[in-house]
C-alpha cells in the first residue's frame, strides 16, 4: 500500500535523523530515543515533563538561598534546553502520533515554557533570556547581520508602499449597505467589510474571498463565498455566511449562522454562538450550487477553538438554541445601496 | 564557518530535501501542498498542527512540512526549523490589510539561526483573485530581502486554482530550481 510505503519512508528518515542528531551531540545520552509506539512516546514525554517540572521547582528552592543564587541562571538555562529538546522530540515524532496527542503535547510544552518564563522573570529579574540554541554562536549567520544593517537604512522609508484597498464597505455608521455581485464581474474578486458600526449589510451573489475587520453591532447577510472568509475583531454582531472556510479571530458576543464545507475555527474569541445558514434571495440556490456549497454538511456545528485544544467542550462557543434562531432572512428586495457611491 | 556548514549540508542532502511551508493562516499553504501532490482540495480545514507530505521528484525526495499559521500555533513553527533546506513563505496576495503582519512574521523567522543556510522563497499566492497585489508589489514590500543573499524568488505565475479546470505550472520544477542553488 502506498500509505504504508510512505510511513516506512518516514520512519527510515526519522531513524537516520536521530542518528545524525546523536552524532551532532557530543553527549550521546541526551539524544532522543526512537519510539516504536505512541504509548512509549507518551511515557517518555510525561517522564521528561515531570523531570522538567521538578527542575523548575528546584530552581525556585535555589532562589531562596542566597549562597546558591549564582547557580540559578545556568540551572534555568538547562531547563530551557530540556524544554527545547522536548519540543523537538514532539516535532520529530509527530508523524506517527495521533493529532490529539500532538496537540496535547504541544500544549503541555507551552505550559512548561510559561512556567519557565515566569520563573525567569521572578527569579532573574534583570536579564531575560530566550530559547536560543547557543551551541552555534560561531555559526551565526552573517546574513542575519546583513538584514539588520539594511533594515536600519530602510527604517525611515519603510512606510507601507501605498497599497490600494480592495473593493468593500468601510467606515460607515447606521447604514444599510447592499451589494449585488454579478457572476461575470466581481465573482472573481474579494470583498472587505471594515470599521462598520451599527450597520446592516447584504451581499448578494458569489464572491471569491471575504475579509471582515472591526465591526460593532452589525448584521451581515452574505451569499456564497467560494474561497475563505477571515473575520477579525467583531463585537455584538450577527453573521449569516456560506463559505468553504471560515476563520474567526477576536470575536465577542456574536452569532454565526453558517454553511461551511470545512470546520469553522475560532481563536481569541468568547461568547460566540453557531447555527445553520438561513438566507434567501432570488437565485441563491444556483449561486450556492455553483460555489460548491449546495449541500449542508453540518459543519457549522463542528467548531475548532484554537485557544482550547482539549477534548472537552470549549467555554468560548456554543450552539444557538433552536427557539432563539432568527427566521429565514429574505434579501430578495434589497437593491444596491451605499451612502457615498 | 557559515559556508562550510552550508556545503556540508548540501552534500548530506543530495537526495532528500526538507521544505518548510509557513505563512499566516489562510494564505493557502495546505492547498498548495495538496495541489502539488495532485490531491483533492475541495475540503480543507484550517490546519491545527501540521501535515507532512513526501513527494518524489526525479532523484529527490521532497519532504514538505505544512505547518498551521493561526496565531496560537505560530510559536510552534520553530519546532520544525532543524535541518530545513528550504523555507517557503506563503503570502495571501489579496490580504492587503495583513501585509505588514505578514512581513513582520517573516522577519522574526529569519532571525532564527537554525534556519541559516536554508533557501527562502516567497510565494505570492492567490494571484487569480481580482485585486490581489502583484508579485512585484509584494516584492517591493519585502524589498530588503532582495539584497539578502538567501536565494529569494518571487514566483509570479503559479496559481492554485479553486476548480480543477485550470492547470498549474509545474511547481515541482520550480521547487528544485530554487532549492537546488543555495548560494
Ligand atoms: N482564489 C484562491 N484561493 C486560494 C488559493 N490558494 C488557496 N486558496 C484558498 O484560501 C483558503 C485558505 O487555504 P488553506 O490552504 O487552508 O490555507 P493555509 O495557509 O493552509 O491556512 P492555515 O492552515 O490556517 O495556516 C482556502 O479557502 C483556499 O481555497 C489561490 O491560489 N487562489
Ligand atoms: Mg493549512
Amino acid at each position: 500500500m502506498k500509505h504504508a510505503a510512505m510511513l516506512e519512508r518516514l520512519s527510515n528518515l526519522h531513524r537516520s535523523r536521530l542518528q545524525q542528531y546523536a552524532a551532532r551531540r557530543s553527549d550521546s545520552d541526551a539524544a532522543s530515543p526512537a519510539f516504536e509506539s505512541v504509548r512509549s512516546f507518551l511515557d517518555h514525554f510525561s517522564d521528561s515533563k515531570r523531570s522538567i517540572e521538578a527542575e523548575l521547582a528546584r530552581c525556585r528552592a535555589l532562589a531562596s538561598d542566597p549562597a546558591s543564587a549564582p547557580n540559578l541562571k545556568p540551572e534555568l538555562e538547562n531547563v530551557s534546553a530540556s524544554i527545547a529538546d522536548l519540543d523537538r522530540l514532539v516535532a520529530e515524532n509527530s508523524y506517527f502520533l495521533p493529532s490529539y496527542d500532538v496537540r496535547s503535547s504541544l500544549k503541555a510544552i507551552s505550559e512548561l515554557k510559561e512556567a519557565l518564563d515566569s520563573a525567569n522573570s521572578e527569579l532573574v529579574p534583570r536579564k531575560k533570556f530566550s530559547f536560543k540554541n547557543k551551541a552555534s554562536k560561531k555559526d551565526q549567520c552573517i546574513l542575519v547581520k546583513q538584514i539588520e544593517e539594511i533594515k536600519v537604512v530602510d527604517a525611515e522609508k519603510s512606510n507601507p508602499v501605498g497599497v490600494r484597498d480592495s473593493p468593500g464597505f468601510r467606515n460607515k455608521e447606521n447604514a444599510v449597505l447592499v451589494k449585488c455581485f454579478r457572476v461575470s464581474e466581481e465573482g472573481e474578486g474579494d470583498f472587505s467589510l471594515s470599521d462598520l458600526n451599527s450597520c446592516e449589510v447584504y451581499l448578494k451573489g458569489r464572491i471569491r474571498a471575504l475579509f471582515v475587520h472591526r465591526l460593532r453591532n452589525c448584521r451581515i447577510f452574505a451569499g456564497p463565498v467560494q474561497g475563505s472568509i477571515l473575520i477579525e475583531d467583531v463585537n455584538d454582531c450577527l453573521f449569516m455566511l456560506a463559505s468553504h472556510q471560515i476563520r474567526i479571530h477576536q470575536a465577542r458576543a456574536t452569532d454565526f449562522y453558517l454553511r461551511v464545507r470545512s470546520r469553522p475555527i475560532i481563536e481569541d474569541s468568547s461568547g460566540v454562538r453557531f447555527a445553520p445558514y438561513r438566507l434567501f434571495y432570488k437565485g441563491i440556490d444556483e449561486d450556492m450550487k455553483d460555489s460548491g456549497l449546495g449541500e449542508e454538511t453540518g459543519n457549522w456545528a463542528n467548531v475548532d477553538d484554537f485557544k482550547w485544544l482539549r477534548a472537552v467542550q470549549s467555554p468560548n462557543w456554543c450552539l444557538i438554541p433552536e427557539e432563539e434562531h432568527v427566521g429565514t432572512t429574505n434579501a430578495s428586495d434589497r437593491e444596491e445601496q451605499c451612502d457615498d457611491e | 564557518m557559515g559556508l562550510l556548514s552550508i556545503i556540508r549540508k548540501i552534500k548530506r542532502k543530495e537526495k532528500e530535501m526538507r521544505i518548510l511551508m509557513v505563512g499566516l493562516d489562510n494564505s493557502g499553504k495546505t492547498t498548495i501542498v495538496l495541489k502539488i501532490n495532485g490531491e483533492d482540495t475541495s475540503v480543507i480545514s484550517p490546519t491545527l498542527g501540521f501535515n507532512i507530505k513526501t513527494i518524489k521528484y526525479q532523484k529527490y525526495s521532497l519532504n514538505i512540512w505544512d505547518v498551521g499559521g493561526q496565531k496560537t500555533i505560530r510559536s510552534y513553527w520553530r519546532n520544525y526549523f532543524e535541518q530545513t533546506d528550504g523555507l517557503v513563505w506563503v503570502v495571501d496576495s489579496s490580504d492587503v490589510r495583513r501585509l505588514d503582519d505578514c512581513r513582520m512574521e517573516l522577519e522574526k523567522l529569519l532571525k532564527e539561526e537554525r534556519l541559516s543556510g536554508a533557501s527562502l522563497l516567497v510565494f505570492a499566492n492567490k494571484q487569480d483573485i481580482q485585486g490581489a497585489l502583484k508579485p512585484s508589489e509584494i516584492a517591493k514590500k519585502y524589498k530588503y530581502y532582495r539584497k539578502y543573499s538567501f536565494h529569494d524568488i518571487f514566483y509570479p505565475r503559479i496559481k492554485v486554482p479553486l476548480s480543477h479546470s485550470q492547470h498549474i505550472i509545474s511547481p515541482r520544477d520550480w521547487y528544485i530550481a530554487s532549492l537546488g542553488t543555495i548560494p
